[in-house]
């Protein structure tokens, strides 16, 4: 294997951070139908699902804030930071480039370095979840376990159904990023390459 | 003047005759004389009669405002009707009835509501020892209307005074929210039907409006309260009604969103609470079907204690309208579930979709790539 095509683009600390949240989310989306859909699923029983929930919830709260500190302490939360004046024009070549010139055999116009490792559609769509999405779904989340330990909070935020709503419809957005983020992970120069990389740290170029 | 006395002989041993065919009737004991002593916050006696049977001394005092509010006071219920066995009162003495008196026998009068507790927990816990009486949970003399309770009324007049809820229940998730909103009947006892009661309450100060403060707010009498609130005349408030009062009161300036709880329906049944038999079943509520939310209603107390009682469509407990209360699974919000439902769909059919267009071009990547060599 020539080692010089390969780039080092995910470290250890990020690499754990992954799959600690990919299990995370996996368990979390089941118990949360089991929750929602408690007289339709029966999976396991609903007291349960609301523990193991509540559980891995907590867990992914401490492993946001891992993944947190390491971007922030490293410096490389930029790669998060959308360059307003790239932004658009990088986004339309790369829909492009989905929606047409993958079909086609066209090369990706984005070239993936360790400081670059997003593609401006990633790079919106991460910036979202990581800053916005996941720190709502955190925080409803935390609202929903101790409802009347968080009352005050609650009401002023509009009230529990109001909060149930912002989890519930980040449940499902949640649920369809993973479905598309697993797809879009086979989109590599081949099927498991990304896959791979997640695991070794490397991604070949 | 020989003819008034003739007449009043005569009515006198009428009177008399009456009282010997039936004593009580001259005899009859006051309330007013009992509070000639009981009025007196120093009374006290020492006794026994506790659900430990320890000696303590207990207050003989009775205050009268509150007694006169008192549900028995309020259905004609005087003194000796409980203490029946005081037949007289001789005041020669210094204590004009014996001193130690019969413990009051509820079940007389309450007599479903005996057969129920005697096959109930609190029955069985004789067989330690400990006896408990009904006003070791009612009291004594000030039991009032409970209907319009709230689920922290009846718990701390009842349950509570000896169960504390956090040592047990360790199996419950969100502790609480569940004490705080459900009255612990509703699981102990679950063979008693359900209600859900929708009260005001402003969020800011915590405090619950009584229906004199809504009803002076909308400007209508009791009467006016339902046809106000009711413009399809259906006779069941649906949720924009409920919008329209939350409205209404808005712009009284009264802030009040609803608060809701799951109690249960005043029957003699639900004093048989059994060991081992609460529900555990956490789907028998938090179900979109459950039958815990067959009954919603709002309440109207009015001035002379009565109750109204209005029944409101269940499909509010669904609504935004209800923004402050959502059972987990039970009243989720269906709109919701389809944009899920329609979020995941996309995300399946986009990766889907685009893989299959992804197979169907192999054939021009592949040509594109021979071509280029």
């Amino acid at each position: 294997m020539n080692n010089e095509k390969r780039l080092y683009v995910h470290p250890g600390p990020v690499r754990v951070w992954h799959w600690v949240n990919a299990l995370g989310f996996v368990i979390l989306i089941l118990t949360g139908f089991q929750i929602r859909f408690a007289d339709i699923l029966n999976i396991m029983p609903l007291q349960d699902a609301i523990t193991i929930h509540n559980y891995v919830g907590f867990t992914l709260i401490g492993n946001y804030f891992i993944w947190l500190i390491y971007y922030l302490s490293t410096g490389k939360i930029k790669i998060y930071i959308l360059d307003v004046r790239t932004l658009v024009p990088m986004a339309i070549k790369q829909m492009l480039y989905y929606g047409y010139g993958i079909f086609r055999g066209d090369e990706n116009p984005h070239h993936m370095t360790p400081d670059n490792k997003f593609n401006a559609l990633q790079q919106q769509a991460y910036a979202a979840i990581m800053l916005i999405f996941l720190p709502a779904q955190m925080l409803s989340g935390v609202f929903l376990w101790k409802v009347k330990g968080y009352s005050d909070y609650i009401h002023l935020l509009g009230g529990i159904k109001t909060i149930d709503t912002i989890h519930v419809i980040l449940f499902f957005f949640f649920g369809s990023f993973v479905m598309i983020h697993c797809y879009l992970a086979t989109l590599g120069h081949t099927p498991l390459a990304h896959f791979k990389a997640m695991f070794t740290g490397y991604e070949d170029h | 003047m020989k003819k008034m006395t003739r007449l009043t002989k005569c009515y006198g041993l009428f009177f008399l005759f009456l009282c010997f065919l039936w004593p009580s009737a001259g005899l009859a004991i006051e309330n007013s004389e009992c509070m000639d002593c009981h009025s007196d916050e120093s009374l006290t006696k020492e006794c026994t009669d506790n659900i430990l049977q320890t000696s303590i001394t207990e207050s003989l005092y009775v205050d009268e405002d509150k007694f006169n509010h008192s549900v028995h006071n309020i259905n004609g219920i005087t003194c000796i009707d409980c203490h029946t066995d005081i037949e007289e009162l001789n005041w020669d003495e210094e204590l004009p009835h014996k001193m130690y008196l019969e413990p009051v026998v509820c079940t007389t009068c309450h007599e479903e509501e005996g057969e129920a507790y005697k096959k109930s927990v609190h029955m069985e816990i004789l067989k330690k020892g400990i006896t408990m009486r009904c006003y070791a949970c009612h009291g004594y003399h000030y039991v009032e209307y409970s209907e319009t309770a709230t689920v922290a009324e009846r718990g701390n007049n009842y349950c509570l005074k000896c169960h504390n809820p956090y040592q047990y229940h360790e199996w419950l998730p969100a502790k609480e929210a569940h004490f705080s909103m459900v009255e612990c009947v509703v699981c102990h006892s679950p063979e008693v039907p359900n209600k859900i009661h929708l009260n005001f309450i402003d969020l800011v100060s915590n405090k619950l409006y009584t229906s004199n403060e809504i009803l002076d707010a909308l400007g209508v009498d009791y009467d006016e309260f339902m046809p106000l609130l009711d413009t399809n005349k259906d006779g069941i408030i649906n949720s924009s009604e409920l919008e329209n009062l939350a409205l209404m009161l808005r712009l009284k300036n009264i802030h009040a969103v609803f608060h809701v709880e799951l109690l249960a329906e005043l029957l003699p049944i639900a004093h048989e609470v059994k060991r081992g038999t609460a529900e555990q079943d956490c789907v028998k509520c938090h179900s979109a079907n459950s039958t815990y939310f067959d009954s919603v209603s709002i309440l109207m107390t009015r001035d002379d204690g009565t109750i109204d009682r209005y029944e409101v469509d269940r499909a509010v407990l669904e609504s935004y309208n209800l923004s402050h209360f959502y059972l987990m699974s039970g009243t989720r919000v269906k709109l919701l579930d389809k944009i899920g439902f329609l979020l995941l769909a996309g995300g399946a059919c986009g990766a889907l979709g685009h893989l299959t267009i992804r197979i169907f071009t192999i054939p021009i990547r592949r040509k594109r790539k021979t071509d280029k060599k």
